[in-house]
């Protein structure tokens, strides 16, 4: 009889513990979504993930390591017709640049001329990408930089040659970075050459989707998307990416554009925090759209 | 400490470095290892009638959430029920083979991730279902299973050699305790009877 009570007192014991915990769990998940940002739940997300930094950088310095490998091995593999098609790039790229120095010249004069402040006149603190997630159903990178070097929550992250993401949680030394592929990820955007204003989603295949844009706005293969600032989210004018594919359904109804970012990162990569931007007061009042060609110059700046 | 106590204790914290340094290094196609889902899993299988073991269950659940950005709560919940269901159903089936917990693992990798993308949407944190149980929870569950099954041999190889060993070191130290009985039996007997 003892342990055949025994085995009755464990295994109510388990269940009451099973429920206990999976109360305690489902409690959590609903203060989760009840607190803002500010809540204690979010706080000791950012905490832990403050506390764990060291182990992210190890992590991140084996990513880069990694990476760095696997570009020596395929260097090292690259047949001589991919090393002549390199040298043409190459040669292509430097006529490239002088052109568009030329251009860069213009644009300044253009921009004297007409009193146009420009649009990357940025104050930004580089940052390095010191960490990344390890859930598979997030994007969100680790930056060693936080609230000494005034970093705040919601400034916006560029990489070489675009918009990579969101600060979403600051530490005094660190802070964590919601990249534009996280599917919780949203930016209002424009596109550059007719203005017409859209959301650019994140989702989990790792491709960005405008979305909410209208019905008759036009969109071609090659537009530049570029931040709107609306929501305050985001300083207007940032380059983010360039549409590279639309989806229309068979009525025309509904269209899926896919946008590729300008800019991805990688693991030890430089970063910049854009802190303010000085002509964001002047590009947020209505002015007329530039022409193209001064749009081009713009953009090449 | 007890020895099953310092190897879980060694399990757990190789479990979490494992997770923040080598799973984003070693994703495939986005999709990542977790390593704690697999310790979670490894240790119900190990210790099925185990209160400790949803306790251990819950808390990898909280300290997976606190480390990324997702629900806290929504892991350890999962957790704490597949290491529930995992426990039982391994009491019920054990037949001291290979086989059943290995079967189990896959089938609890499976219905995990899959409840997981079921939350993911519920909450609103993805939006299609389709690319969250195809691009997502399948790809994941496929990876885990992998490095699952991997992890599992591994450890039933070094249980086996550590038990291997401790048996001979049992062997010496019963034919210590043999030898030391021809000296002096009656104080080996009275040893042994307590």
């Amino acid at each position: 009889m003892a342990p055949k009570l025994q085995q009755t007192l464990t295994s109510a014991s388990s269940r009451i513990l099973l429920v206990a915990l999976l109360v305690i769990s489902l409690a959590l998940v609903s203060i989760y979504f009840r607190e803002g940002e500010e809540g204690p739940l979010h706080q000791a997300q950012s905490s832990a993930s403050g506390m764990v930094r060291p182990l992210k950088f190890v992590g991140a310095t084996l990513g880069s390591a990694t990476d760095a490998a696997g570009t020596a091995i395929e260097n090292v593999s690259a047949s001589e017709t991919t090393l002549e098609a390199l040298r043409a790039q190459n040669q292509e790229l430097r006529k490239q640049i002088v052109e568009l120095e030329e251009y860069r010249q213009e644009a300044i004069y253009l921009e004297e001329l007409l009193r146009l402040k420009n649009y990357y006149d940025l104050d930004i603190v580089s940052a390095r990408v010191t960490g990344r997630s390890f859930n598979a159903w997030e994007k969100v990178i680790t930056i060693n930089r936080g609230s000494r070097d005034g970093v705040i929550t919601g400034l916006p992250v560029m990489g070489q040659s675009g918009v990579i993401g969101q600060v979403i949680a600051v530490r005094a030394t660190s802070a964590d970075v919601r990249l534009l592929q996280d599917p919780q990820s949203g930016v209002a955007v424009l596109i550059q050459s007719n203005r017409a204003e859209g959301i650019v989603k994140g989702a989990l295949d790792g491709l960005l989707y405008l979305e909410n844009l209208d019905v008759d706005a036009t969109v071609q293969v090659g537009d530049v998307i570029i931040t709107s600032g609306l929501g305050g989210s985001y300083f207007r004018g940032l380059t983010l990416g360039t549409v590279v594919k639309i989806e229309e359904n068979q009525g025309g109804s509904t269209r899926k554009i896919v946008v590729a970012p300008n800019a991805t990162t990688r693991s030890l990569e430089e970063v910049s925090v854009v802190l303010s931007m000085n002509s964001e007061g002047d590009a947020t009042e209505p002015v007329a759209p530039p022409k193209k060609d001064d749009e081009e110059a713009g953009d090449d700046e | 400490m007890e020895r099953d106590s310092l190897m879980m204790v060694i399990g757990a914290f190789l479990a979490i470095i494992l997770q923040i340094v080598l799973a984003p290094n070693i994703a495939i196609f986005q999709a990542t290892v977790n390593f704690c889902m697999l310790y979670v899993l490894i240790v119900a299988l190990t210790r099925p009638s185990n209160n400790s073991t949803l306790v251990i269950a819950f808390f990898f659940g909280i300290i997976y959430d606190l480390l990324g950005h997702s629900p806290v709560g929504a892991m350890a919940f999962l957790f704490v029920i597949a290491a529930f269901a995992v426990s039982k159903v391994f009491e019920a089936l054990d037949n001291d083979t290979l086989f059943i917990p290995l079967a189990i693992l896959i089938v609890a990798v499976f219905l995990l991730e899959l409840l997981y993308a079921i939350f993911m949407l519920s909450f609103g944190v993805v939006e299609s279902s389709q690319v969250a149980f195809l691009q997502r929870a399948l790809p994941c569950a496929l990876y885990n299973t992998v490095v699952g099954l991997l992890v599992l041999i591994l450890m039933g190889k070094v249980f086996t050699d550590s038990t291997r060993s401790s048996a001979s070191s049992r062997t010496r130290d019963s034919m210590h305790v043999s030898m030391t009985s021809n000296k002096n039996l009656g104080k080996v007997r009275t040893k042994h009877r307590f």
